[in-house]
């Protein structure tokens, strides 16, 4: 087990519609911190315009709005275009398709608990944040 | 008809040439007669200056001339009258001119050389002299007459068979002239008829050849039944060529359509199957990974448990769907009491929702169809399943079968969240399942694509309602007759 950072627990927001992934990305990620979760994109949006977590985990087959759509709103918005994302998805060549659309890391379904937590500590450390 | 055109202006021209020949004939003959005639004339003087001679003189050697003219006579008489001998009124002439030359030579000259030679003196008189003058210019007279005579019928003669050579010649060469129109016009008409069409197929061969499949020759109404049998086949090859072209080009797009369709599908399957295929291995790696609770082992195992469970149903579904699609699926058709199918399903799945109640409505009659009642069970489950998952809230589940105008009728309303309205046009398509997913509402989004090949397959239709509280799904079979 990696060591957990000291400071205030960074804020990690989940958007993915299958309740039991959602669960899985908690246990993978660990206790050191806060969670949010959305069903769907539309409550994912309104949810990081409210908390600006420090890291996103984005699935791209979402009901209503998709992933992508979703990216690229984030992307356009200010104070969450620097956010990190990592995006998560079963379809199997969307790889490409997600890192244009802005995403900083791109992890397949199924996934690994160890790689999806590599993932996330590799993120916020490009980002400055660990 | 152009062949005898052309042999009647030859036999025509023959004919002019002919006439012109036998007016020269004519002509040539004509001379001839006025040369005789001339001679023969000739002869009459000698004979009358012989004698005039000897009568002034009764020197004997200046009768020399009547001596040699009147040996000469019988001859030239004979071959002036064989000549002049083309018509009668000729010979009558001919003949008059020669009686009187008879006339007078055998009438007034002989006797006049007998007189001389007696009494010399006798013959010198008045009397004698007027009289033989008299006679000669008779004769004279009847040569010229005879002469003026030949002439102008020969002349008549000449003209008239110019006339007739100009006739014929002018008839001749109009009759060649038509001919030659005739044949520029036949060789019009088969340039039209025939060379033109043929050329025309021959540039329809060298477009279709070339790949343009829509050729089509224009009808041919002047060109001869060959011609249009020609035309006619043409086009029917193009247009036989055209519609295989055509087939085969909509065999291909099928092909590739289905071909898409399939490589979709396998897409889809795999991003489906992915799913609960994360959990499991995601939650066996947690398992496996980390320290866990006895609760928590026993929620994670659970929910391996459901997802390995949900992949199985997954691959079933998928596999009927194929089956489906590619008209696999075996029906079999025996008599089936919708009724009881319906109560057994009722029964299975009322014991599984505490928070639903389900309300059956059946008639005590059977409700007879011909079908496959494991499929037709399937059906029903599908419906019964998606109302107890699509209300999560609980509440009563109407389901009901019965006779209808030839059809057994079987409906299901929940009072669930109902299908929203952009959803509601493709709710029988592959994997839609809506907001389900979000809800925590498990399914393959194949359930009702399933059930609408199916209830298809049994001759029947599918079809729902959902007006913001809840949905009403019902399916039609035709009703067994007499099973």
């Amino acid at each position: 087990m990696s060591a957990q950072p000291e400071t205030a627990a960074k804020t990690v927001l989940i958007c993915e519609d299958d309740a039991n992934l959602r669960t899985l990305v908690r246990l993978a990620l660990g206790d050191g911190y806060r969670y949010y979760e959305a069903p769907d994109g539309t409550s994912a949006l309104e949810l990081a315009r409210r908390i600006h977590p420090n890291v996103i985990v984005l699935d791209l087959m979402l009901p209503g709005r998709s992933g992508l759509d979703i990216l690229g709103e984030l992307r356009a918005d200010d104070s969450l275009a620097k956010t990190p994302v990592i995006v998560m998805s079963a379809w199997a060549h969307s790889d490409e398709a997600a890192v244009k659309a802005g995403a900083d890391r791109f992890v397949p379904k199924p996934f690994d608990p160890d790689e999806l937590r590599d993932a996330v500590l590799a993120v916020l450390e490009d980002d400055g944040q660990v | 008809m152009l062949a005898l055109l052309v042999a009647a202006a030859f036999g025509v021209l023959v004919y002019a040439v002919t006439t012109l020949d036998d007016a020269t004939k004519r002509e040539r003959h004509a001379k001839a007669v006025t040369a005789q005639t001339l001679q023969l004339e000739k002869l009459v003087l000698d004979l009358d200056t012989g004698l005039r001679g000897y009568v002034l003189t009764g020197k004997r050697d200046l009768l020399e001339p009547w001596t040699s003219a009147r040996a000469a006579l019988p001859a030239k008489r004979d071959a002036f009258l064989d000549l002049a001998s083309t018509s009668p009124g000729e010979r009558e002439r001919a003949r008059t001119l020669v009686d009187e030359i008879q006339q007078y030579v055998a009438g007034y000259a002989e006797p006049v050389v007998q007189i001389t030679e007696t009494n010399p003196a006798a013959s010198r008189t008045d009397i004698v002299r007027l009289e033989g003058a008299r006679e000669l210019a008779d004769i004279r007279a009847g040569f010229a007459s005879f002469l003026d005579k030949e002439n102008t019928l020969a002349a008549a003669r000449t003209s008239a068979a110019q006339r007739r050579s100009e006739l014929a010649i002018i008839t001749a060469v109009s009759g060649l002239v038509a001919s030659a129109l005739l044949i520029i016009g036949f060789g019009l008409y088969l340039a039209r008829s025939i060379a033109r069409p043929v050329r025309e197929v021959a540039d329809g061969a060298a477009r279709l050849a070339g790949g343009d499949l829509t050729t089509r020759l224009d009808p041919q109404p002047h060109g001869v039944g060959e011609v249009e049998e020609l035309t006619d086949a043409f086009n029917q090859m193009a247009q036989r060529l055209e519609a295989s072209r055509r087939e085969l080009e909509d065999q291909n797009e099928r092909l590739r359509e289905s071909e898409r369709a399939k490589s979709e599908l396998v897409s889809v399957v795999a991003h489906e199957l992915r799913t609960p295929l994360a959990s499991v291995i995601g939650f066996t790696s947690v398992l496996l990974q980390r320290d866990v609770t006895a609760d928590q082992r026993r929620e994670y195992l659970g929910i391996i448990e459901a997802q390995a469970r949900r992949l199985g149903a997954l691959v079933n579904d998928f596999l009927d769907v194929q089956r489906l699609e590619e008209g696999k699926l075996s029906i079999s058709k025996e008599l089936v009491d919708m009724g009881s199918v319906v109560r057994e399903q009722t029964d299975l799945f009322a014991g599984q929702s505490p928070k639903h109640l389900l309300d059956v409505s059946l008639p005590k009659t059977p409700l007879p169809v011909h079908g496959d009642s494991n499929r037709l069970a399937q059906v029903v489950a599908n419906l019964l399943s998606n109302a107890i998952k699509y209300s999560p809230q609980g509440g009563v589940v109407h389901v009901e079968g019965r006779r209808k105008n030839g059809v057994i009728r079987v409906s299901v309303q929940d009072e669930g969240v109902g299908i929203p309205k952009e959803l509601q046009r493709e709710i029988f398509g592959k994997f839609v399942r809506g907001h389900a997913t979000a809800a925590g509402i498990e399914g393959s989004g194949l359930g009702l694509a399933i059930s609408r090949s199916l209830v298809e397959a049994h001759g029947g239709s599918i079809d729902f309602e959902s007006n913001g509280r809840g949905s009403t799904f019902w399916f039609e079979i035709p009703t067994a007759t007499n099973g």
